[in-house]
């Protein structure tokens, strides 16, 4: 029989678990949500949000597929599996504000159905490429009339206030996030906008009011249980969510723009032919591999990816710490609809295992799903720009996916000179014969080709086995 | 320009002045702060019951016994230990 262990991130709500087997993801419902799931499922909410790709798959399957564990369930659900599980902190500023706008429309939907959701966690998106989707069920409850939206200090924490720090502020989410992973509250939020910011309308009332009542709460003779007798309209609570959800809908990075995006587009520093041919041995390699999943590291502007995309790959999972380069990635993938899922990473400090037990959440090696990656123009960044020896990172890279290709960029290339224009070169060992060797003591070696004038050399590699 | 509504959000901010910040921990809890502000968002009976809450620290702001009513508590507690 099989023993089912429930995955360690799911321990929050008490109306169900998740269980993970295979390329099936199983979700208990236990009697205490029992009764909101069936009058969920009645309005036919469920259903809707499914068929327009909003919610996740859900089927319900007899409780004995989870055999012993299944018996306390009331139901059990069986959910696809995702390509990828990412994290808030993980995502650019356009997939934050993506999921957002999702989590406000499903909320809408679900209030003209009947329906409310319990809470308003970012964590409750994921995505398919750059399409948010909301993955949990058991957020949906009757709603009641005169509730009040409980989830709104969670949403302006996970959603609202990130999204404000680079939009206001300039700053990008992801570090902070990443530290406290409940995302940003408003009394931190307020200490740090600027004054023009707190004049507007919005701030003023998520942000600056909200913060500022929640002070006071300590203070002053707030009775919940008059708070709670108040009824909030249902016309109030329509309109408070379809305003926020309008004002996100604005919400741009303070710091870049569309200028800094033409940037990206022109800048190689390698010449039209050499970029055919990087994409040429991409191709080729991808069309032999044809991986369901494969990770670009260092993607920049998804260029490769797509080449992966048109060669066979099924899905790509892109990585890179330039949050520019990766809103373009988001915005290029999103337009032209490709299964390309940009997220950020700093190689040399990927997303740990963290969070209660520190399993809540999952670290990057974790999670490492790929058939496949390409690592180009990636590993000069983490030796040089971070001084991690050179036979670490591919030991790194070679265990992360089976196959791959890595781009060794020599010296005498204008990007490792740029990088090393301002500082010692301590780095007597960064030699291509370094690499191959390092490379060839754990993987073997399929093809290499030298690809630019300057020496840039792509390695195709295969684990052993 | 200045709405009604505005203005009234920033005379209600200034009330609620400075205090301890309270950090509300439990998964659904939805904060006293988010709570207040959909009371004023629901309409007239909400701004009421929020009106009722804060008036007391209106007066207080212009009445004699400005101290805070949390901390006489405080020290009256203290006290009656000190007696004992």
């Amino acid at each position: 029989m099989n023993n089912f262990v429930p995955d360690p991130g799911s321990f929050r709500d008490p109306s169900g678990r998740i269980y993970v087997l295979g390329d099936k993801v199983y979700r208990t419902i236990t009697d205490y949500a029992a009764r909101d799931f069936e009058y969920v499922r009645g309005t036919g909410l469920i259903d809707r949000l499914v068929a327009d790709g909003r919610l996740i798959g859900a089927d319900i399957v007899p409780v004995d597929v989870l055999g012993e564990v299944g018996k306390d369930a009331r139901y059990v659900v069986e959910h696809p599996r995702l390509p990828f599980v990412s994290y808030p902190y993980e995502w650019p500023f356009p997939a934050l504000k993506a999921a957002a706008l999702l989590h406000l429309d499903i909320h809408l939907a679900a209030l003209d159905a009947g329906v409310t959701l319990s809470d308003a966690t970012a964590y409750n998106v994921q995505f398919l490429g750059t399409r948010p989707v909301f993955i949990d069920l058991l957020s949906f409850q009757k709603y009641n009339k005169g509730d009040m939206w409980t989830g709104h200090r969670q949403f302006c924490e996970q959603f609202l206030n990130p999204l404000l720090l680079r939009s206001e502020v300039g700053v990008v989410h992801n570090h902070w996030y990443r530290g406290a992973q409940e995302g940003l509250s408003a009394s931190d939020l307020r200490r740090i906008l600027p004054w023009r910011s707190k004049l507007s309308r919005n701030v003023l009332l998520h942000v600056i009011a909200q913060s500022a009542f929640q002070k006071s709460s300590s203070t002053t003779t707030l009775s919940k249980s008059e708070l709670a007798s108040t009824q909030f309209p249902l016309a109030s609570y329509h309109n408070m969510l379809t305003k926020l959800r309008n004002w996100i809908q604005m919400l741009q990075p303070a710091d870049t723009g569309k200028t800094v995006w033409h940037d990206y587009e022109k800048h190689h520093s390698y010449e039209g032919h050499e970029f055919e041919a990087k994409k040429a041995f991409i191709g080729k390699f991808v069309s032999t591999v044809k991986p369901k999943i494969l990770w670009d590291l260092g993607c920049n502007t998804g260029d490769f990816s797509k080449v992966a995309l048109e060669n066979g790959a099924a899905y790509t999972v892109g990585f890179d710490f330039d949050q520019g380069a990766l809103e373009l990635a988001f915005d290029r993938a999103e337009t032209n609809d490709l299964t390309i899922q940009p997220l950020f990473l700093d190689g040399a400090n990927p997303s740990p295992s963290q969070g209660w037990n520190e399993c809540e959440r999952k670290g990057l090696m974790e999670r490492a799903n790929a058939e496949a990656l390409i690592a180009l123009a990636f590993i000069h960044h983490i030796v040089i720009g971070k001084n991690v020896p050179l036979v670490d990172v591919t030991g790194w890279l070679t265990n992360l996916a089976p196959r791959g290709v890595i781009e060794f960029v020599p010296k005498q290339d204008p990007m490792v000179k740029k990088l090393l224009s301002l500082r010692e070169d301590i780095f007597a060992d960064y030699t291509e014969d370094n690499f191959a060797r390092s490379l060839s003591q754990k993987v073997t070696i399929v093809q290499t080709e030298t690809i630019t004038d300057s020496g840039r050399k792509l390695f195709w590699f295969e684990r052993l086995n | 320009m200045m709405n009604p509504f505005r203005c009234l959000l920033f005379m209600l901010v200034f009330l609620a002045g400075s205090g301890l910040d309270q950090h509300a921990y439990a998964y659904l809890d939805p904060g006293t702060g988010s709570m207040v502000l959909q009371l004023l968002l629901g309409g007239i009976a909400g701004a009421l019951v929020v009106g009722k809450l804060y008036w007391h620290r209106f007066k207080s702001m212009f009445g004699r016994s400005a101290s805070n009513p949390s901390t006489e508590n405080h020290r009256d507690a203290q006290d009656s230990q000190n007696e004992k």
